[in-house]
């Protein structure tokens, strides 16, 4: 029985990390960009949600959506404005980049919002729904409903619409696709936009779950590298998969090996797919 | 060439010249050294200790000053910030002594910088007053210059066990649940002692890494061992996350005891409704009611000063920093003077009531008379319930 509920958690532990990881996940893959900002784009959509139910009763789904709508435009304009300057340099010019931004946003939220931990919590609160003597926690099971929606339409969306073939096409071969008439720039700015939309949107839902503080943005970052690596890039269910695995890695390391080293367990595991499987489980060669 | 040779002269002239005499002017105050980690992952206890400071030096100059003989010296804290980095608290305390010439010394955050630090201090012979310092390591190296505000950890956990043992019927299970960081495993330990010692059944006991996002794992196991007494610890961001995992997985207990979080309003506003009935311990809080005999007066009237000035609610950490000020200043005053042996011979005697409850210090400077208050959330509000002098309430079974 106790297997069976852990299982359970880990499973859901696995559709939050899927949530937090996607927008990551996508913007790494196709822009070859390590969003450090990434983590907290969460924070500050926690924090929208957060205000926007103690100030104003605006329920957290509904700020799912407002905060993906302001996010595409704020990751649009950010990527236009200054990433795209330096797209064509090497990894670590962007990530530096990113960094700074992630620095700047982060202190801004310190002074903005004050360091306090704050928590949204609903009433009446969402509560749990038992199968048998198993548990499970309706916001989590929201969480992972979103993360598999939102890959679900990302998938779509690279698969069938115009602007996501032309983002597959300049993931392939930029050079190609901007001889073809593609608008390299303008594809991605959108996708950097896709990616800050869900970091908006998973943030609501979080700040139902984790306390919320402007200090909490490299917690979801790292979760999210780990996500990418055992998933793999270059490929829109990845995420999912890679999340699963690691929340239920983490979950019966810690019923195995005890609670402080369900981490341990997840970093090692991290490190030998580094070596011996560096593509992830879905990943495309190329892409790591 | 020339002309610009003599305009930097002039100009480094006059920088020197400023700065002796801002050291000229600076030796009429009292110079206390205060190294924090105001950058890194400690900022917002720094943050704490320096409003308690801040407070202090505040209230005693707007008053004059602190009495020295017949004369008055205004109080000038000194801060240092050692970036949440050991070492550097040590080199830190080392400089604020002999560059800025502190005559006193308030010691860094927690029990392993303050123990680092204070060989600096005995080594120089300057009286430091420990603000969050509790375990009786720090102050079994036979210093006479070391003196701490906090009692060691079993005086937090004994009274719970007692009052636990007494209000809960039939055989005790209690389940702990500790971060992996210095103070909550320590106090976690201690509380396995004093269950024990009380024939409390230890049904678990696991620890979980700083910056665990997951407590799932972990409560799913402690209800499959259903324990009548749950006892975590942590800070504000991981016991609001575990009572929030806990209400989600249905698990519920007569009592759960978490420290430190529920000592912080933060804790009581994130948790909401989940915050109700859970209880605590700590070295100080609030609720608590003394009549003290420093410039604070009464419990009641720090907390007024303190929330006039910061709009927010003291806790023990603000407290203890306010009052090590008050403490210095007592002691200075008693001394007639500033020589470092004197004040730290009058610290050493130190016998009354301050807001943060009595005050005598032991043989190895650490406080001997403090009883800390177990308190418990009831209504929104911390009571609380132990020692019976300032109870304000009984403990109330029943966390769902």
């Amino acid at each position: 029985m106790l297997a069976l509920q852990i299982l359970a958690n880990g499973l859901m532990l696995g559709g939050l990390y899927a949530c937090i990881a996607a927008g990551f996940s996508l913007v790494w893959g196709v822009l070859n960009v390590i969003n450090i900002l990434h983590g907290s784009l969460i924070v500050l959509g926690a924090y929208l949600a957060f205000f926007a139910y103690t100030l104003w009763g605006i329920h957290p789904f509904a700020s799912i959506v407002i905060a993906g709508t302001l996010f595409f435009a704020l990751g649009y304009l950010v990527q236009s404005a200054l990433i795209n300057r330096v797209i064509g340099a090497p990894v670590l010019i962007t990530l530096t980049l990113t960094f700074g931004l992630d620095l700047m946003l982060a202190n801004a939220m310190i002074v903005g919002f004050k360091a306090d931990f704050r928590k949204l919590t609903l009433d009446p609160p969402l509560g749990s729904i038992a199968l048998g003597e198993v548990v499970m926690p309706v916001d989590r099971l929201l969480a992972m409903a979103l993360a598999l929606a939102l890959t679900g339409l990302l998938y779509l969306l690279l698969a069938h619409s115009r602007i996501g073939r032309a983002i597959v096409a300049v993931r392939m071969d930029r050079e190609a696709a901007a001889l073809m008439g593609v608008d390299v720039r303008r594809v991605y700015a959108i996708t950097f936009g896709l990616g800050t939309l869900m970091a908006g949107a998973a943030g609501p839902l979080l700040a139902m779950i984790f306390p919320i503080s402007p200090l909490t943005g490299p917690a979801y970052l790292g979760k999210a590298f780990v996500v990418c690596v055992l998933g793999g890039l270059g490929s829109v269910p990845a995420v999912i998969v890679g999340g699963i695995v690691l929340g239920v890695v983490e979950s019966f390391a810690a019923l195995w090996f005890g609670p402080e080293h369900a981490v341990t367990v997840s970093f090692a595991l991290l490190i030998a797919f580094l070596i011996f499987r560096p593509t992830g489980l879905l990943g495309k060669k190329g892409y790591e | 060439m020339k002309k610009a040779f003599v305009a930097a002269f002039a100009a480094i002239g006059a920088t020197l010249g400023l700065t002796l005499a801002a050291g000229a002017a600076a030796q009429e105050a009292i110079r206390i050294g205060a190294p924090l980690p105001i950058t890194g992952p400690l900022a917002p206890e720094a943050a704490k200790q320096k409003r308690g400071y801040d407070l202090w030096a505040e209230l005693v100059n707007k008053a004059g000053g602190v009495k020295v003989g017949d004369k008055r010296h205004k109080v000038e804290i000194v801060y240092m910030d050692y970036q949440s980095n050991t070492p550097r608290a040590v080199q830190g305390a080392e400089k604020l002594i002999t560059q800025d010439k502190v005559q006193f010394l308030f010691a860094p955050f927690g029990s392993g910088a303050t123990k680092a630090a204070s060989s600096v201090a005995e080594r120089y012979r300057i009286p430091m007053i420990a603000v969050t310092a509790s375990s009786e390591q720090v102050y079994d190296q036979g210093y006479k210059y070391l003196f701490g505000t906090f009692t060691p950890n079993q005086t937090l956990t004994e009274p719970i066990s007692d009052i636990v043992k007494k209000r809960v019927s039939g055989a005790i299970r209690v389940a702990i649940l500790a971060r992996n960081d210095l103070f909550p495993l320590a106090i976690a330990q201690e509380l396995e002692k004093s269950a024990k010692k009380r024939g409390i059944d230890v049904v678990y006991f696991e620890k979980y890494a700083i910056g665990t996002l997951d407590h799932a794992s972990a409560l799913s196991q402690i209800k499959a061992a259903a324990p009548n007494w749950i006892f975590a610890t942590g800070y504000t961001n991981d016991l609001v996350l575990m009572r929030k995992q806990m209400a989600d997985l249905q698990v519920e207990a007569p009592v759960v005891t978490m420290i430190a979080a529920p000592a912080y309003q933060e804790f009581i506003d994130a948790s909401g409704k989940l915050a109700e009935n859970i209880s605590s311990a700590s070295w100080w809080h609030p609720a608590v009611r003394y009549q003290g005999k420093t410039i604070f007066g009464s419990t009641e009237n720090f907390v007024k000063l303190f929330e006039a000035k910061y709009k927010s609610t003291p806790d023990y950490v603000e407290a203890s920093a306010a009052v090590s000020g008050a403490l210095f200043q007592l002691a200075i005053e008693r001394a007639g003077a500033l020589d470092p042996v004197k004040v730290r011979d009058a610290l050493a005697q130190t016998d009354l009531t301050t807001f943060w409850g009595p005050v005598r210090f032991g043989p190895n400077g650490q406080i001997t008379s403090l009883e800390p208050p177990v308190f418990q959330i009831q209504g929104g509000k911390p009571i609380v319930v132990h020692p019976a002098p300032i109870a304000q309430g009984e403990l109330k079974l029943g966390v769902k």
